[in-house]
This record gives structure tokens, C-alpha cells and sequence, in this order.
């Protein structure tokens, strides 16, 4: 950073006032007309000049070891700057940023800028690459399709890429915090392995008895618009883990698989494709599986891609009881 | 340090990567230690924004389509670049990747009879890009994940940052990487590395792509000295929502839509009369640019860019739900706008990287214009094997991916059941590279990284972008030499373990002035236009003297330029009309 003149001439005063004061004192003491008509103006030049010359860099200076603004956490010196002059409107963004040490939560406000184009996801960047360095945010496509920015907005569930700012802003201000229904990392950035793991376990992907043939296809398997609905819709999760954070139930008893696994469940169930037959719907025959769940319909509400997974608990539950003497 | 131990390493887990890890693990009947390491969540990769489709004959018949069509509108797309041969394995083999991500669960649009649906795409004589609505790489992505979760000998690394590969001599041996969630410094030994590590169109600022493509393989590849080809080959995808350049798929075109001026006029009429819309990326966006620079263009006061319209108003709502669904909702997400009512503003931005790592027909990379280096692969986006040449044809990438990703993922296999560890000068290498990442992790000097990749944008947006001149370029030369010096003096002002984003940023902001480097140098040698690559003082095609590849390497204190030839195997150079 390059401290600015007006700091510079500051520091200059601070030796250069009581120094002006003790002459003058001294020098109406001794009852010397200079000490009230050449020395303070003398003086006042003197300081003009050193302001000028930036000879007091040396203290101000953050490439001088001795400074005192030299770098330190949070306040760098070129990102004081505006980056971009940006129109719009004033913005607090009040982060609750989790600390990794200390495993606790830090409030810290941010001033920033955003017209009725911003995303909660582009502010933040914008305080990340220009306010502060040190704060953490998971993204990458911003355009709602993978799945890394979920976060608490005004205490609602979003994908922060999707967000307008001003849409949520209350009172110019906004707060955003990380997921609380995954394990934190830091700031806003949660931990995703138990989720995958949750995933994982309901055996995600097209069951056919001839791999060989899966792996060397000659022709597709045809399939109607009719099949293809069937599983559509459970199809398009991204993965952000928001049906997760949002539902009571997996908060309450971490043991319930969760909503998102239960989609995925019903998504391969569903898909005509797929031999693994009732075997899946059997798997979700538990009290931690489809019937653990207790129908809020938290998790359909907070999926930003309608993914409705409380619907296909329902219909896991649905296909369940109809199978019963089978099984 | 870590030292991890693996036959294959997949980096990368963009729609090439998961896909080499697959079959690798395939071919290996279980036998290999395979990992996948991504610096996202692997399923989080650029690709996952991939929308119209994949190309590839599906129905001969149907569509009055043929490989030899497909290999025919993909060289003449290429300007005539493209390597023929590895042009013939793409046509050859994409259909039965289309049918392969059938059966792993891909929801494909289907016709009536149960058959998968083809749209019209830029470039293409008949329909033959198979979609999933305009989310066909997210589902391929999620297909792709699902079927790898299924193989028990394939590790995942999420979040881990590579930093160097790790070089001996003539083979590969692994690279070094950071841990995000907590910086622990990993070395990862391999006997096959696949580079699946995507493009690099960060170093520009308007771009279709995710932040993660800053092409971070292909700049490790350079680093340790290996060559890279066609690096000037940049293509801009025409329809770029302003001002954001988030991608408003080719598909939007493919079903019908207008591209119109500010005086409403479809102005392709003038530039490409049969094709119209639908001609290549490079000849639409240069007339979207020619439009707006003769004083037909729009301008958003807010971001200063100037755009014109892409225009679906006249297309049947009910289409744009079931075909075009995503482009909606971002449209209205994003900018209110409701794509049946109103018109989108668009212009060209950064979309794909022609160029990429040097690689043979079978993915391997080469170290040098003949010889092959021992023990690594590049797929997909990264690699260059010269399917695209001077500007690719949309939904070809697709299928380059999937096609490679199996070539690769194969042959990787094959070599690790014969190849032998490396030597014990590993570790030492490794250590030497543990030191950079810390030393970096250290800096406090007086700039940030971020404003360098600011002016860096600045520069590459200016003078490297649709329309290219020699005074432009020279100048953007001098500044980025001038950049890469400030990098000495940056400051990483995040200094803790856990998820410390600000050193990942600094280091991909490194790959991202090595790249721009390149790009810029390679550009300025070519004194000819070609495909994406048009510069004012040379304006045409020159197949005499420029019918070549170029190949960068990294010299000392330079880059050493040498070129090799085009592979014809019967497509004899003609001029490029639609």
C-alpha cells in the first residue's frame, strides 16, 4: 500500500506542532520577535515540504519493517481502494463467519455496493478479492448448476450464485452464514463428506445384470416420455446439501439418512432402466430411512432446482405399503 | 508430507477425467489402486455447465447422416487444423459413448418411439447432438459420478489443490498437492497420470466459464517443460449473457432463435446466408463484434459492455420449457427477463481452449514433436489432441471428452500394470516443491494477487480477444512480462490452514499469467487468419506457410517455438464458406 498524503502530513504535525509550540514558547520568553513572525511560518513550510516529498513514507510505508501499517490480518492497505467505481446501492453485509480456531462464530460488517444485478455470491467475491482475502467461500460454475453455495442468507437456505442481493436486503443490510446442518470447515464453507458418504450408501447408479453389454452398448434402451417422467424431476440435484440443513428431522436424529440420499433412492427406483427391481425400495424399508421422515416438506421448499424429495419419500412410503405381502 | 501411492491418478473430474477413472478401474477388473483428485468436489467440475449436447451419428438413416459427414463438418469447422486421423477415432467412437451414458442412467430427450432425440447445432449439416434438455452435461456429470461411486478401487480426493508434477528425466512419476480443508501438503506417486484438468478461459474476464477453469494442468505440463500446441486457438462463444457471461446455450439458436442488431435486423443474413445462425462460433461472434463496432450494437450503461440480441420470442413457450428449460430460469434469475417476451442481451466471451497439452491420437502426452513422455495422459479439455484445430464445433467437446476420457483411462491402465514405481529421487522432488507451496503460503510483499489478475484481464480482454491486431498484441506482450515480474512482490494475506482460498487463488492467478503468455507469444507468431485466431494485418488463411501446429516449450527464460504439420488423411484445404 501507499499511505496517502493527508496521513503522511498528519504524522509530519504530530513531531512538527510541539516542536513549532516549544520554539515559540522559548522564544517569547526571551522576548524574540522571530519566535511569532519567521519560525512559524518557517515551520509551516517545512512541513508543507515534508508532506510533499513523502520524506515520512519511511514510517507509514508497509514495504518498511518499522511501519505500523505494515500488513496485518484483514486490513490490506491497496484494498481500501475501491475496486470498481460500482453504482448502486449501499449494502451492509453482516457475515457470520466461522472461525476454524476458535470453533466459534465472528460478526463482521462489510460495506459493499449492489445494484438489482448483484448476487450474494458476486458480493461476497467482491469482499473477498477487495475488502478482505481471508474470507472463505465455496463456488464455482455461478450459475446454479454445481452445487457449491449453499448458504444461510437472512436465515433462509439458497445458493448464494442465485440470490439477488437486493431481492433479500432488509433495511440495506443483509446477513449470511454457512449451512448448520453440515459440519463447518470455515466461514462459509461446510464440510461435505458425511453428505456424500449419505449419498453414497443408497448405491446411486443403474443397476443391469449384463455389464458387459452396459459397457460395450450397440444400441440404446429405449425408454417413453412417459418412463422418462417418472424420474425425471428427482434427477436434477446439484448436490448443494440445502434439503439437509433445512429438514428438522436429520437435525434432530443425525442417524436419518436425510432427503437427498431418499431422492436419489427413488431416482434410480424410478427409472426404467435400472434391474435392480424392489431391492431399493426395500434398502429404504427403515426407520432411519424412507420412514424416518416426518413430512415437513422443509427439504422440497428449500431445493433450488424443485427437486421435491419430500414427494419421493411419499412415494417410496407409498410403493412400500403396497408391497408389503411380498415382502 | 504425505506420500500416497497409486497405479492410476486421474486429475481432474470434468466429464474426461471421471470417465478415463471408470474404465481404468474397468480394465483393470478391480486389480489397480486408482484415485480421482480434484481441487473441487468432484462432481462440482465446469463441466456440469455444459447445455446444448454431445455430438455423434446416432441414426444413420433417420437423421441422413454418416461419420464421414460428422469428420467432414468438423474439419471444414476447424478451418482445416483439425488432425484428420484423431478426426475419424471422434466420429467413430462418440456414438457409442452417447449409448454408453444412456446406459448409466443419462435422461436423454426422446422421441416418440423411445429413440434419443437429435437438435440442430452450430457448424452441423443435420441434427446430431444428443441433449438432456440444456443440462446435458450436468447429467452426464451426475451419471458419471453415480457409476464411479460404484467401483470399489477408486479413491476420491476432494479439494485437493495440484501444484507441479512431479518430472524424472523422461517419465512422470506424480504430482504434488495441497489439502484445502486443512493445507496438508500431499505427494501423490503414480505409474499412470491422467491430466484431465480442463481450459483456461479465466485469463480472460468475460467468460462462460466456471471460476475453477484456470487451466492448471496444461500450465503444470509447460512448467516441467513439456510442449504445448495451438495455445493462440481460443474460442468465444457467440451468445454470452451481459453482463455476467453466463453461457446462454448454442441449443437456443439450435431450436430457432434470432440473433438481431439494435435496428432488429438478423444480421447473419450478411456474414453466413445458408447457415445463418447456425453457422461456426468463430464466424458468429466476429459478426456479432463487426455489428456492435459499426455502431449496431446495444449498450448496458451499467457494465459499459455493448451486446445485441438473441431473440426467442417467435419459438413456442412450451419448447423453451421442455428444451431450453435452464436458459429460462437463469434468464429470469439473473435478469428478470423472460426469454418468450423479451429478447436476451448477449455478446461473444471466452468458452473453450482450443489448444492444450501436446498429446498423440491415444491421449499420450509427448515430450517433444515425436517421442512421448513415459507415464502420462491428458484428456478432455486440457489436452490437444487436434479434433477442434482452429475453432471447434459446438457439442463436440462433449463427446472429445467422453472419447478421450476412455482412450486414456484404457491405456493408462494398461501401462501401470507393466510400469515400475519411480525412483527414490521422488521424495526429493517432492520436498523441493513442499518448500514453494510454503514459501508462497509466506509471501508479504506489497500487491495482491487479485489485482494483478485484474490487470491481467484487463489486457488479455483488449487485445487477445475476437479481433486481434500485431501493435495490440505486442503491447499486451510487454505488460504481461511486466505482470509476471509484480508476482514476486504479492502478498497471501490469508495465513491460516483450514480452506484458505486466497493461496489456491494465488496459485492458479500464477497458472493463469503463464497461460496468457503463451497464448499471447503464440498468437503473435501466426501471420495468418485461421478459425478463431483473426489478426487485422494478416486476414487470410495462408495454408502455404501456416497449415501447421504450433508447439510452445518452455526454454530458459523464454518460450522455444517449433511447428509441426497437419495430418490429412483425404480433406484437401478448400475456402471456408456456410
Amino acid at each position: 500500500m501507499r499511505a496517502s498524503r493527508l496521513t503522511i502530513f498528519i504524522y509530519a504535525s504530530i513531531i512538527g506542532v510541539p516542536l513549532l509550540l516549544i520554539l515559540m514558547v522559548a522564544g517569547l520568553l526571551a522576548n524574540n520577535a522571530y519566535a511569532y513572525t519567521v519560525l512559524p511560518i518557517l515551520l509551516s513550510l517545512a512541513l508543507i515540504l515534508f508532506g510533499v516529498t513523502g520524506i515520512f513514507d519511511v514510517f507509514v510505508h508497509p514495504k518498511y519493517p518499522g511501519s505500523k501499517n505494515r500488513i496485518s490480518e484483514g486490513t490490506h492497505g491497496e484494498n481500501k481502494e475501491a475496486p470498481k467505481a460500482r453504482s448502486g446501492k449501499e449494502i451492509n453485509f453482516v457475515l457470520r463467519r466461522f472461525n476454524s480456531e476458535t470453533r466459534k462464530f465472528d460478526r463482521t460488517t462489510y460495506k459493499t455496493r449492489a445494484t438489482d444485478r448483484t448476487t450474494i455470491l458476486g458480493a461476497l467475491l467482491d469482499i473477498k478479492d477487495y475488502q478482505d482475502n481471508t474470507v472463505s467461500v465455496r463456488c464455482n460454475c455461478r450459475m446454479g448448476i454445481c452445487g457449491s453455495c449453499g448458504m444461510v442468507v437472512n436465515g433462509k437456505p439458497v445458493l448464494a450464485c442465485e440470490t439477488s442481493v437486493l431481492n433479500v436486503a432488509e433495511n440495506g443490510a443483509v446477513e449470511v452464514a454457512p449451512m448448520l446442518g453440515h459440519p463447518l470447515l470455515k466461514d462459509m464453507v461446510d464440510d461435505f463428506d458425511d453428505f456424500f458418504e449419505r449419498h453414497k450408501s443408497v448405491e446411486p447408479h443403474l443397476y443391469r445384470k449384463d455389464v458387459k453389454e452396459k459397457y460395450a452398448a450397440k444400441s440404446e434402451y429405449k425408454q417413453s416420455k412417459d418412463e422418462l417422467d417418472k424420474f425425471l424431476p428427482y434427477s436434477y440435484c446439484i448436490m448443494c446439501g440445502l434439503c439437509l440443513d433445512a429438514c428438522p428431522v436429520v437435525n434432530s436424529n443425525p442417524n436419518f439418512i436425510g432427503p437427498q440420499a431418499l431422492s436419489q433412492t427413488y431416482r434410480y427406483y424410478a427409472d426404467s432402466r435400472d434391474q435392480r427391481g424392489k431391492k431399493r425400495l426395500f434398502d429404504a424399508d427403515t426407520m432411519d430411512g424412507a420412514w424416518g421422515c416426518e413430512f415437513s416438506g422443509s427439504c422440497s421448499k428449500a431445493c433450488p432446482k424443485g427437486v421435491d424429495p419430500a414427494s419421493a419419500i411419499q412415494l417410496l412410503k407409498g410403493d412400500l405399503m403396497k408391497s408389503l405381502p411380498e415382502k | 508430507m504425505e506420500l500416497l501411492d497409486y497405479d492410476v491418478v486421474v486429475l481432474g473430474s470434468g466429464i474426461a477425467g471421471l470417465t478415463a477413472a471408470i474404465h481404468a478401474s474397468r480394465r483393470s477388473k478391480g486389480a489397480l489402486s486408482i484415485a480421482v483428485v480434484s481441487k473441487l468436489h468432484v462432481m462440482r467440475s465446469h463441466s456440469v455447465a455444459a447445455e446444448g449436447g454431445i455430438s455423434g451419428v446416432l441414426y444413420p438413416e433417420v437423421n441422413k447422416d454418416s461419420q464421414k459427414l460428422h469428420a467432414y463438418d468438423t474439419i471444414k469447422g476447424s478451418d482445416y487444423l483439425a488432425d484428420q486421423d484423431a478426426v475419424e477415432v471422434l466420429v467413430k467412437k462418440a456414438p457409442d459413448e452417447i449409448r454408453f451414458l444412456d446406459h448409466i442412467g443419462v435422461p436423454w430427450n426422446r422421441r416418440e418411439e423411445g429413440m434419443i432425440e437429435q437438435r440442430a447445432f452450430g457448424g452441423m449439416s443435420v441434427p446430431r447432438t444428443a441433449f438432456a434438455a440444456d443440462k446435458t452435461g450436468f447429467f452426464m456429470m451426475r451419471s458419471l459420478y453415480d457409476e464411479l461411486l460404484s467401483y470399489k478401487n477408486i479413491d476420491i480426493f476432494n479439494e485437493h489443490f495440484a501444484t507441479s508434477l512431479i518430472r524424472d528425466g523422461n517419465g512422470i512419476h506424480g504430482f504434488v498437492a495441497f489439502d484445502l480443508a486443512d493445507r496438508e501438503i500431499k505427494a501423490f506417486r503414480s505409474k499412470s497420470l491422467i491430466l484431465a484438468t480442463g481450459g483456461a478461459s479465466r485469463v480472460y474476464s468475460l467468460t462462460t466459464n466456471s471460476y475453477s477453469n484456470t487451466g492448471d494442468g496444461t500450465a503444470m505440463a509447460f512448467r516441467t517443460g513439456l510442449p504445448l500446441k495451438d495455445m493462440e486457438f481460443v474460442q468465444f462463444h457467440p451468445t454470452a449473457l451481459v453482463p455476467s457471461g453466463i453461457l446462454i446455450t448454442e441449443a437456443a439458436r439450435g431450436e430457432g432463435g434470432y440473433l438481431r442488431n439494435a435496428n432488429g435486423e438478423r444480421f447473419m443474413e450478411k456474414y453466413a446466408k445458408s447457415k445463418m445462425e447456425l453457422a461456426p462460433r468463430d464466424i458468429v461472434s466476429r459478426a456479432i463484434i463487426t455489428e456492435i463496432r459499426e455502431g449496431r450494437g446495444l449498450r448496458d450503461h451499467e457494465s459499459g459492455l455493448e451486446y445485441v440480441h438473441l431473440d426467442l420470442r417467435h419459438l413456442d413457450s412450451k419448447k423453451i420449457d421442455e428444451k431450453l428449460p435452464m436458459i429460462k430460469e437463469i434468464t429470469m434469475k439473473m435478469l428478470n427477463i423472460d426469454p418468450s417476451k423479451s429478447p436476451i442481451p448477449i455478446r461473444p466471451a471466452t468458452h473453450f481452449t482450443m489448444g492444450g497439452v501436446h498429446t498423440d491420437i491415444d491421449g499420450r502426452v509427448m515430450r517433444n514433436g515425436s517421442k512421448h513422455i513415459d507415464g502420462l495422459w491428458a484428456a478432455g479439455e486440457c489436452a490437444c489432441v487436434s479434433v477442434h484445430g482452429a475453432n471447434r464445433l459446438g457439442s463436440n467437446s462433449l463427446s472429445q471428452c467422453s472419447v478421450w476420457g476412455r482412450i486414456t483411462g484404457i491405456g493408462a491402465a494398461e501401462n501401470a500394470s507393466r510400469r515400475k514405481p519411480s525412483t527414490s529421487r521422488f521424495r526429493k522432488i517432492a520436498e523441493h516443491e513442499e518448500k514453494m507451496i510454503l514459501d508462497i503460503a509466506d509471501r508479504e510483499g506489497s500487491l495482491s494477487p487479485y489485482k494483478i489478475r485484474d490487470s491481467l484481464h484487463k489486457v488479455m480482454d483488449e487485445h487477445l480477444y475476437v479481433y486481434r491486431n500485431m501493435k495490440g498484441m505486442k503491447l499486451a506482450q510487454k505488460r504481461i512480462g511486466e505482470l509476471r515480474k509484480r508476482m514476486d512482490d504479492i502478498y497471501v494475506a490469508d495465513k491460516g490452514k483450514v480452506y484458505n482460498t486466497n493461496l489456491r487463488d494465488t496459485f492458479e492467478i500464477m497458472n493463469l499469467l503463464d497461460l496468457s503468455w503463451i497464448i499471447t507469444e503464440s498468437a503473435i507468431r501466426r501471420h495468418e487468419s485461421r478459425g478463431a485466431h483473426v489478426v487485422a494485418e494478416y486476414p487470410k488463411r495462408d495454408d502455404k506457410r501456416w497449415m501447421k501446429h504450433t508447439i510452445a516449450t518452455k526454454s530458459i527464460g523464454g518460450i522455444h517455438f517449433s511447428y509441426i504439420p497437419v495430418k490429412i488423411m483425404g480433406w484437401q484445404p478448400t475456402e471456408r464458406k456456410y
